[in-house]
């Protein structure tokens, strides 16, 4: 498998009054294009931070981060956005659906943020990823009006409109019942077959043991990295 | 990304976020629509009120006017009463001399308020003695088929004609009687009637038709009034040469300031010294209702200034409420690939959006304001003040509240740009 994001001694400090921390002190990795990957480790242990970094939300202190063959780790904000809305996915625990917006508009969200927003084609593509995640049926609803199972899957449709590398997903069952976790779950897992890498950032070693590979964090660091 | 097409989006969105939050969109609007309704209002009843105005002092004979009156001597020269012999033809001639910027001199002599009678009818009006100056100086005329006005022959003879105010003919001819010819009584005299002055309606809307009977007409006095030679005025009804004022015409408005200067001097010598006259101009009145405009503009433009800067205060105010409602949707979308950029568009817009509403509904109040000061106006002013609304008003009544809109959706905007997606993510 080609890799698709290989990072080098990735270290992110931060300023707490007098005190340096380090929410990563010297990562190496390497994700492979169509790989279900699991982040796992406690609060606090810096999985969230290499989430948002990889992510293209934050930037590194230190360190390099090659995606799809290019330098991004010292990317202006603007050139960020531009991955966000092209190449990457999120999928959050509390959904974060736009409550005012109907659940096409949500999901078409990500495209109207492109260069050359058209909004016959992102209505399309939304329809075409909402059908993906079984939620046809569900267009002009407003996410108060679904229950948490069918939120999150409307917030993979909307983190796979834009057709990403990949799609990060952050707790994504934390707000879930048991049936939907699995469905939640299964639901991503299934969409490495089109090619898209997930990672699933968790704690929650029973969720992270549904992906092939578990990277194991703490204190800012990669303590485990296994294939299963 | 082109930028209009940027724009629809977040106008839309603004437009939505204005339904979603109807009360609180309409109280942040409240100054922005009072603001609006009052600089409009303002704008609209002060033009409406300068128009009626320029008008009015048209109709007195307009700024090349200068009024001659006689006045009691001044205190100190009361003791010299005896020397005084008041404004005379005299007077005229050397007006007629002395002061070429003077093109016309109309000597006036009142006669008093007097019962014309004409074949068992009657009506009661103003008599004046007047010349054949009279016509250009209170620029009033003749209109064809209505006679003739007093000649220089008619003074020189103290023919016993009249010309008619037009108010007049109705109360004292049937309609089917041509007034002129007839023979009318006065004070037992009679007077054959040579002319009909040209009757004063007031152009458009701005005044009313003075034609207009009752308590309405507030122009009807200009259309009353009979005239008669000033010789035949001053020896058979008031028994003396004094006149009671002169009106003079100027050929050129810019040399007001040097006629009414030479005139002034030319009557003092002639008078001996004695003040036993004052000069008046519609230049003084027009200055004095200036005055009065700048006094109005100032502070009606002062209260719909304030009304703005608190209506952008308001609109400020709620925006960063609305910001730090929705500071989760701002990392939202931020993290589905809205730039910075994006989210400050997205939040002017909806200012703006906001206060294009709020300007419309102010547009809408003025309109109501508008209609309550003619009210008042029409009610209060002798001219019937009318006010119209123009769009050109309205238009920039409308722009002030969007720039006023824009300033104040600048900084909740920049807030909104420049968060940080993953502190707004992570915020309850």
């Amino acid at each position: 498998m080609t890799s698709l994001i290989s990072i080098r001694g990735l270290r992110k400090t931060y300023r707490m009054g007098d005190e340096n921390v380090h929410a990563l002190a010297g990562v190496d990795l390497d994700f492979a294009a169509g790989e279900f990957v699991a982040i796992l480790g406690p609060s606090g242990s810096g999985k969230s931070t290499l989430m948002h970094i990889l992510g293209f939300m934050d930037t590194p202190s230190e360190g390099s981060i090659v995606f799809e063959g290019e330098e991004v780790a010292r990317l202006g904000a603007d050139r960020r956005a531009w991955y966000r809305s092209n190449r990457v996915g999120f999928v959050f625990q509390s959904f974060n659906l736009l409550p005012r917006l109907t659940v096409l508009e949500n999901v078409a969200l990500p495209l109207l943020y492109r260069e050359r927003p058209e909004a016959e084609a992102a209505a399309a593509a939304a329809r075409v990823a909402l059908e993906r995640v079984g939620m046809s049926h569900r267009l002009d609803h407003r996410p108060g009006q679904l229950s948490g199972g069918e939120r999150q899957r409307v917030a993979i449709a909307r983190a796979i409109v834009g057709s990403p590398a990949i799609i990060f997903a952050d707790e994504p069952t934390g707000n879930l019942d048991v049936r939907n976790v699995d469905l939640v779950l299964d639901l991503l897992g299934s969409l490495i077959q089109e090619g898209i890498t997930v990672v699933l950032v968790t704690h929650d070693l029973s969720v992270a043991e549904r992906a092939r590979r578990v990277i194991t964090m703490r204190a800012g660091l990669v303590q485990e990295d296994r294939q299963r | 990304m082109n930028f209009l097409e940027r724009l629809r989006p977040a106008v839309v969105n603004g437009l939505r976020e204005l339904r979603a939050n109807k009360i609180r969109s309409l109280l942040s609007m409240s100054g922005i629509i009072l603001g609006v309704a009052s600089l409009v209002a303002m704008v609209t009843v002060v033009q409406g009120m300068v128009g009626n105005f320029r008008q009015f002092v048209d109709a007195m004979g307009g700024i090349e006017k200068i009024t001659v009156d006689k006045q009691p001597l001044p205190k100190e020269q009361e003791h010299l009463a005896e020397l005084s012999e008041g404004i005379t033809m005299r007077d005229v001639d050397r007006l007629r001399r002395t002061v070429p910027l003077v093109r016309n001199i109309s000597p006036e002599a009142r006669v008093g308020f007097e019962k014309l009678a004409f074949d068992g009818r009657e009506t009661s009006t103003y008599v004046n003695g007047v010349t054949a100056d009279y016509l250009p100086v209170a620029k009033r005329w003749v209109d064809p088929g209505q006679g003739r006005f007093i000649s220089d022959l008619d003074v020189l003879n103290l023919n016993d004609v009249i010309v008619l105010g037009s108010a007049v003919v109705p109360d004292l001819f049937p309609a089917n009687v041509d007034p002129v010819g007839q023979v009318v009584k006065v004070r037992g005299r009679r007077f054959t009637v040579i002319g009909i002055l040209n009757n004063i309606e007031g152009s458009g809307m701005q005044i009313r038709s003075a034609s207009s009977r009752g308590s309405g007409g507030s122009w009807r006095w200009r259309n009353s009034g009979v005239f008669i030679p000033v010789s035949t005025a001053l020896t058979k009804f008031n028994g003396n040469d004094r006149l009671s004022g002169l009106g003079l015409r100027i050929a050129d408005p810019d040399q007001l300031r040097d006629a009414v200067e030479q005139t002034e001097r030319t009557l003092l010598a002639a008078h001996k010294g004695l003040r036993d006259f004052s000069i008046t101009t519609n230049e003084q009145t027009l200055e004095d209702f200036r005055k009065t405009e700048v006094a109005f503009k100032l502070s009606l433009g002062g209260v719909a200034g304030i009304s703005l800067f608190v209506g952008g205060i308001g609109i400020m105010n709620v925006m960063l409420a609305s910001i730090n409602e929705r500071i989760r949707e701002i990392g939202v979308r931020k993290a589905v690939g809205a730039r910075g950029s994006d989210l400050f568009l997205q939040f002017l817009a909806e200012a703006a959006v906001v206060s294009v509403v709020g300007g419309f509904l102010g547009l809408l109040v003025s309109t109501g304001i508008v209609g309550v000061m003619n009210y008042i106006l029409t009610q209060a002013l002798p001219t019937g003040a009318v006010a119209t609304l123009d769009w050109a008003i309205m238009a920039q009544g409308l722009a002030f509240s969007v720039v006023i809109g824009l300033i104040a959706g600048v900084y909740p905007a920049l807030r909104a740009a420049r968060l940080d997606p993953i502190e707004a993510l992570r915020h309850e």
